[in-house]
């Protein structure tokens, strides 16, 4: 069936061959969240971290925009006496500190078809991709005009080009793209993979959560 | 295998083993596509009779003296080893395979004779089409390999339909009879036992002249990359169009990836297409009006459109469908909208879109609008509209007449000329598919054909 590499883990996997994260650390403890928050540097983000838990946000594992540390051990405190008095049975890895994203998220994923093989969609974040289904698709591996063809292909393409979102980085995103292409033709044990969301901005590109599923 | 193909669909003998003087054989069908139309020698095989469809027949194809280059094969499927055994020692270049009963059936048998068929096959190095397809037309070298001797009645032009449907083949080839749409060839893959879509698409770009663009009618493939990676390698070298049904499959319901979950079957054609630079189109109107058009005219160099029309409201929807299609109205040039003035009184619109109505009566002034757009550098292609009103009777007669001295145009003009049955038939027949002009129904799907005229353009040009 494979593996699933979650969270830190593969937002590290992620930082080593190359690519922009988020920074983030694993936090076990209250003081040791503190300690990191001040590392990465205030706003912080703190997500639970459970390999039993998908949707974060509907277990209530998510506070964002902290801005001190005494917000951060509030937070913490939160997380996981939400979650060890709701859902007691359920492994607890720790807390997730991460750096503050920002910008329009976008949702880079991999997929292994049955026909196909290795494909790379990409779409619009939130409700673009959950309600309408905004994404595109190209087989991999591709070149970087499909990279930047796959993003105007989308419908909400101008929400990325309009400049009430401010200056968005199109090119980071291509790279972005045409690496996971890369990425994917060097990894053959990777069969299926979100990036989500990935945040966009004038500053880039940053991957903010990622699910990685290995042979 | 190319050089083979060439030989399949340009041959200088048919056999026809199965031919039949019955009506309820499909050997009678095929013998009835041929004798009279094909011009090579055509020997009908059938151990029971001498002579069928008044031609000698032969009881065995090793009986046959000379050379037979392609066999139609129209026996039951338990005799089609025999059969090809009997092709492979007589040394055909290839079959035609009509005869259904393999792996499209839901006994398992099927299955099994067909990778029997297969093996036979790659034995005598023997290029099959089918098996479970009508056959083949090849208009642009008079043989209708087929069982359908109607098809012969298309006109002979640039379209090549490909199709892994027989019955899509006989939607699409009859109304390509009565929209004028000319083709070169017109074939259902059928089973794809060792002729599947890249081998034909690879011949009809290197090898076929007479086909300008290529339309595919897909169902599904067990391997899409080869056909893709052929159609890459293929690029930019003539127009390919596909056609892809099955679009309700959903992506992996139980997949916990957003992803996997999205990647439906479709979803992925879609992108995999445009990344091959594959025109995908979403019905069999705009299929066909896509090819027709490709076939016809130069494609635009730009989205910039002027709309001529004899009448108002045609000339609005026309103008209205721009825009959601990709396109847009051009603006003219000072010198090209003083000629229009010259051309026209002032009691109509005479900017884009242009009201042509004042010079209904007058097809040279008609032309001379025409030509002064498409001059125009600010425009990229034409739409043109006439719709008959009583009093106009000769203007479409009269544009024939200016046409004649006219050069192609170098940019496209899609028109929609619109009478009763039998008053306009025979100009709209002399306009259509001449000197750079296609003739479709109705505005909408002028403006549709036209964007995917650029489309095409892009597709295969303007990939940075």
């Amino acid at each position: 069936m494979g593996s699933l590499i979650l969270g830190v883990e593969a937002l590290a996997f992620l930082e080593k061959e190359g690519f922009p994260v988020l920074r983030s650390f694993l936090a076990t403890s209250e003081d040791d969240a503190a300690g990191k928050a001040a590392e990465i540097g205030f706003p912080v983000t703190l997500k639970l971290s459970s390999p039993d838990v998908i949707h974060k946000t509907e277990a209530d594992g998510i506070r964002v925009s902290l801005r001190d540390e005494s917000e951060v051990r509030q937070g913490f405190r939160q997380i996981v006496g939400t979650f060890t008095t709701d859902q007691p049975k359920k492994r607890l890895d720790g807390v997730m500190v991460q750096a503050q994203g920002g910008g329009i998220e976008v949702i880079v994923g991999m997929a292994s078809d049955e026909q196909f093989g290795p494909v790379l969609m990409f779409g619009l974040g939130g409700i673009f991709v959950e309600a309408m289904k905004d994404v595109s698709f190209r087989l991999i591996p591709m070149e970087a005009y499909d990279a930047k063809d796959m993003m105007e292909e989308l419908k909400g393409y101008q929400v990325l080009k309009s400049p009430r979102s401010g200056y968005v980085d199109l090119p980071a995103v291509q790279n972005l793209l045409l690496g996971i292409s890369q990425f994917i033709t060097r990894h053959p044990e990777i069969r299926e993979m979100d990036l989500n969301p990935v945040f966009v901005s004038s500053h880039g590109a940053r991957i903010c959560d990622a699910r990685i599923m290995v042979l | 295998m190319n050089e083979k193909l060439v030989q399949v669909f340009s041959p200088g003998s048919i056999a026809v083993i199965g031919a039949s003087n019955s009506f309820d054989k499909l050997g009678y069908h095929v013998m009835k596509s041929l004798a009279g139309n094909y011009h090579g020698k055509i020997f009908p095989i059938n151990p029971k009779s001498d002579r069928i469809w008044n031609l000698a027949s032969y009881p065995s194809l090793e009986a046959v003296p000379g050379d037979v280059h392609l066999v139609v094969i129209a026996v039951p499927a338990r005799m089609v080893p025999d059969t090809l055994h009997a092709c492979g020692r007589k040394g055909v270049r290839g079959a035609v395979l009509i005869t259904a009963g393999f792996r499209e059936i839901e006994d398992d048998g099927g299955r099994v004779l067909e990778e029997e068929i297969k093996e036979i096959a790659g034995q005598y190095g023997l290029p099959i089409i089918g098996p479970n397809t009508f056959g083949f037309v090849n208009l642009s070298s008079g043989v209708n390999a087929s069982f359908t001797s109607e098809f012969s009645r298309i006109e002979r032009g640039g379209v090549a339909l490909i199709s892994q449907s027989g019955g899509i083949c006989h939607l699409c080839g009859f109304l390509a009879i009565e929209q004028r749409i000319a083709m070169s060839k017109l074939m259902s893959l059928g089973n794809r036992c060792n002729v599947d879509f890249p081998e034909v698409l690879t011949h009809l770009v290197e090898k076929d002249s007479s086909t300008r663009v290529i339309a595919l009618y897909i169902e599904g493939l067990d391997d899409p990359r080869r056909l893709l990676d052929a159609a890459k390698s293929l690029r930019g070298r003539k127009p390919i169009i596909v056609y892809k049904a099955g679009k309700s499959e959903k992506g992996d319901s139980a997949s916990r990836f957003h992803t996997g979950s999205l990647a439906g079957n479709h979803a992925i054609w879609k992108g995999a297409l445009r990344q091959a630079g594959i025109l995908e189109v979403t019905g069999t109107e705009e299929l066909l009006d896509t090819a027709k058009a490709i076939d016809s005219c130069s494609l635009p160099g730009g989205t910039r459109m002027a709309v001529l029309s004899g009448q108002a409201g045609p000339g609005m929807i026309a103008s209205d469908a721009l825009e959601p299609a990709g396109l847009k109205l051009s603006r003219f040039s000072e010198a090209t909208q003083r000629r229009i003035n010259d051309l026209l009184p002032p009691i109509a619109i005479r900017t884009n879109p242009v009201d042509m109505g004042p010079a209904w009566y007058d097809p040279k002034n008609i032309i001379a609008i025409l030509k002064a757009v498409i001059d125009d550098e600010h425009t990229d292609g034409v739409i043109f509209l006439a719709m008959y009103a009583s009093a106009n009777l000769n203007l479409a007669e009269g544009m024939v007449e200016y046409m004649k001295a006219a050069h192609p145009f170098q940019k496209p003009v899609i028109a929609c000329f619109t009478a009763p049955p039998g008053i306009w038939d025979e100009p709209i027949g002399a306009l259509d598919r001449k000197k750079g002009v296609a003739i479709l129904p109705t505005p909408e799907r002028a403006v549709q054909a036209m964007a995917n005229l650029w489309k095409v353009s892009f597709l295969s040009n303007g990939r940075g």
